[in-house]
């Protein structure tokens, strides 16, 4: 198992997830941007200076989002899922079936209109769950269903 | 405080009772708390109240002895003139007061009474159940399968009268544990090993059966079946109070306030009192704080003893909150044995563990301090009573080691910008049957995980740890106070304690029993599965 590369089979989220992503980005930033281009036309040329740090900003998050999610993939072996997510600070979890108390599958009203949800993995302890963002819907509703198969097969107690 | 239906003190269950004021319950097994409930809940403010009345009645008397000596002007009476004070009032217009008073004292035992009557709680065939509150009504119930652990709690003014708070501790979120405040001792202790029965954990009472494996001291003999059985088991430690007085004083904080002190007293003797006056008053809030911290340590861990069941320790403990709690072995999920810098030259150790189930710290969480302060003896009962044996030379290595033993995996050399201190102590060793990772140079922390009792594994690394190809691997464990993590690893390394840990936990999956007591097994000690020792 490593923190990147690996021949193992990694599988990425939906890209779809980008768009989202992005464009809950813009549903901030947009409305932040006319207000200071509308305040620097009527009031002072100085939000100029605000106008153009959103502007920077906003790509920057831009640019982070589109790497971030790039950079999940998760892996499903025999006995553990395996996570893997971000590029400057990189995470691997690895939560063995046998430990999952529950799953949940989340999906807001933006996500549902592209057709992706998420799931979130539980397990006795709170830290230790890992979340899958961007999985097509129908691909997170098969998850959750083989992971409580597979839970309920290799459970083990606390 | 009258009550038409039933003797609250009573075991027998309260039936649908047919006063309109309380709802009929469903079913019937309803029982009420102990009368005196509201009155102790309340207690703490009524005795703050008392206490204020009485200084500032007290202060008044007194004064008014000064100032009668000197001699008034004849004719004017001092308790005419009202004065700002409420005690002047009150002392101007007595029956007023008077009235004022049994207004509010029965207001508050209506109050009382009422809270009382809507309390109720009943143990089903499949769940307990708490139903409180008038108009804010709370329904709190916890399945008996999920019931981790049954603790009773003493505080003070319950001693004194005789009553015990059951703390019902189940898994599942932060808020899910259910408090029945108060009942009679006798009557507590009932319901605590009732409970205990229902929810399969008859480990508690059933007498002698099997010595724990790994050998560790002969058992006590077997018993013949008691009809009570109080399963206090054999004693294992005992931490004197003068012991962990000394020891709580020797903490990080104290030691510091010290230091501080001195230097402030250091420099009003050379002469600089500006610094004393500066330093004073700064000082005096932490000292304030870390007296608090303290004292609250020496409440905690006062009259600390530990004992030993065939499937569980029995921790008692609290110096005027006197609480027994019991630990099921097979839900202890990590241990941590740590030594601060300052208890070195007694050698004194602390134990704590993770045990699942058990959330927060808050005001009647379940205690997971094993030994408080203990001697290096002592730190290895409970070790031997976690399922180590007490000749394995790698215990000696996890406790005081300080790298570079065979077998154990530390943190490479161009880790020691990021932790200069730490990095030739740190590392893990993995033993046949668990996880050991070593931390801490001056308060040295060695933490073992069964890989039984693996919950998941992580891996991290930021940014500079990329550069520098180190990473963070973390055995995750459910909440508690020990940490399961080592930091700076070789990357490499990292993933090789992923894969080999991950392994060995699917293994060690399948051999322990889901639970180690209902699976009707032999209880398992975390620290030996299968018998084993801790480390080989």
């Amino acid at each position: 198992m490593t923190l990147r590369g690996g021949d193992q089979g990694w599988r990425p989220v939906s890209p779809a997830l980008r768009s989202v992503r992005l464009l809950t980005l813009a549903g901030f930033a947009v409305p932040l941007l006319l207000a200071g281009v509308v305040v620097a036309v009527l009031v002072t040329p100085w939000a100029w200076l605000g106008v153009l740090a959103v502007v920077v900003l906003g790509a920057w998050a831009a640019w982070v989002i589109h790497r971030q999610v790039g950079a999940i993939s998760w892996l499903e072996l025999d006995e553990e899922i395996v996570i893997r997510k971000g590029r400057l600070y990189r995470t691997l979890v690895s939560v063995p079936y046998g430990r999952l108390q529950y799953v949940d599958i989340q999906s807001g009203p933006l996500a549902r209109a592209f057709g992706i949800a998420s799931c979130e993995i539980h397990t006795a302890s709170p830290e230790s769950g890992g979340s899958l963002p961007g999985l097509p819907t129908a691909e997170a509703e098969a998850l959750r269903a083989r992971l409580a198969a597979r839970g309920e097969a290799q459970r083990a107690g606390l | 405080m009258s009550d038409t239906h039933q003797t609250p003190g009573g075991d027998a269950p309260v039936g649908p009772v047919a006063s309109p004021a309380v709802p009929p319950g469903p079913e019937d097994g309803w029982q009420r708390l102990h009368p005196l409930s509201p009155l102790l809940r309340g207690g703490v403010v009524l005795l703050a109240v008392i206490g204020y009345a009485v200084t500032q009645l007290v202060d008044r008397v007194l004064s008014s002895i000064d100032v009668g000596l000197p001699g008034e002007v004849p004719g004017e009476v001092p308790a005419d003139v009202p004065g700002d004070g409420p005690l002047e009032q009150v002392v101007a217009y007595p029956l007023l007061a008077l009235a004022i008073l049994v207004v509010v004292l029965a207001a508050a035992a209506f109050a009382g009474w009422v809270s009382w009557r809507f309390s109720r709680f009943r143990v089903g065939s499949s769940q307990v159940e708490l139903r409180t509150g008038v108009l804010f009504r709370q329904h709190r119930q916890v399945a008996l399968e999920r019931i981790q652990a049954v603790e009773l709690s003493r505080p003070l003014l319950a001693r004194a009268t005789g009553l015990a708070k059951v703390v019902v501790q189940a898994a599942g979120g932060a808020d899910s544990s259910l408090t029945l405040a108060f009942l009679g001792v006798s009557r507590a202790e009932d319901l605590r090993l009732q409970l205990l029965d229902l929810a399969g954990h008859t480990d508690e009472r059933r007498p002698g059966a099997e010595a724990m494996p790994g050998g560790v001291a002969a058992q006590v003999p077997a018993a013949p079946p008691q009809p009570r059985p109080v399963a206090d088991g054999r004693p294992l430690v005992s931490v004197p109070n003068g012991r962990l007085f000394l020891a709580t004083i020797l903490h990080g904080s104290t030691v510091f306030l010290g230091v501080l002190a001195l230097a402030v007293g250091a420099s009003g003797q050379l002469g600089e009192l500006g610094v004393v006056f500066a330093g004073v008053p700064a000082i005096l809030p932490v000292a304030f704080a870390v007296a608090v911290g303290r004292v609250r340590e020496l409440l905690t861990h006062g009259n600390f003893s530990l004992a030993r069941t065939e499937t569980a320790l029995r921790v008692r403990h609290g110096l005027t909150d006197l609480r027994h709690a019991t630990i099921p072995l097979h839900r202890v999920q990590a241990v941590e044995v740590l030594q601060p810098l300052w208890w070195r030259p007694w050698d004194w150790w602390r134990i704590r563990v993770n045990v699942a189930g058990v959330h927060g710290a808050g005001e009647d969480a379940v205690e997971t301090t094993l030994l408080p302060v203990g001697s290096a003896d002592d730190a290895l009962a409970v070790l031997a009573s976690l399922g180590a044996r007490r000749d394995d030379p790698r215990i000696t290595e996890a406790l005081l080691g300080t790298g570079g033993e065979a077998g154990w995996v530390g943190v490479p050399k161009r880790a020691r910008w990021l932790d200069p201190w730490v990095w030739r102590r740190a590392g893990y060793l993995l033993t046949p049957n668990a996880v050991v990772l070593r931390r801490g140079r001056w308060t040295r922390r060695t933490a073992v995980v069964p890989y039984a009792r693996v919950q998941s594994l992580s891996l991290a690394q930021g940014p500079l740890q990329q550069r520098l190809r180190l990473a963070r691997a973390a055995v995750v464990s459910t909440p508690g106070p020990v940490p399961t993590q080592v930091d700076h690893l070789a990357d490499a390394d990292a993933e090789r304690f992923l894969d080999v840990v991950a392994a060995r936990a699917r293994v060690a999956r399948q051999e322990v029993p889901e639970d180690g007591v209902r699976g009707g097994g032999t209880p398992v000690a975390p620290l030996a599965p299968g018998g084993a020792p801790l480390v080989d």
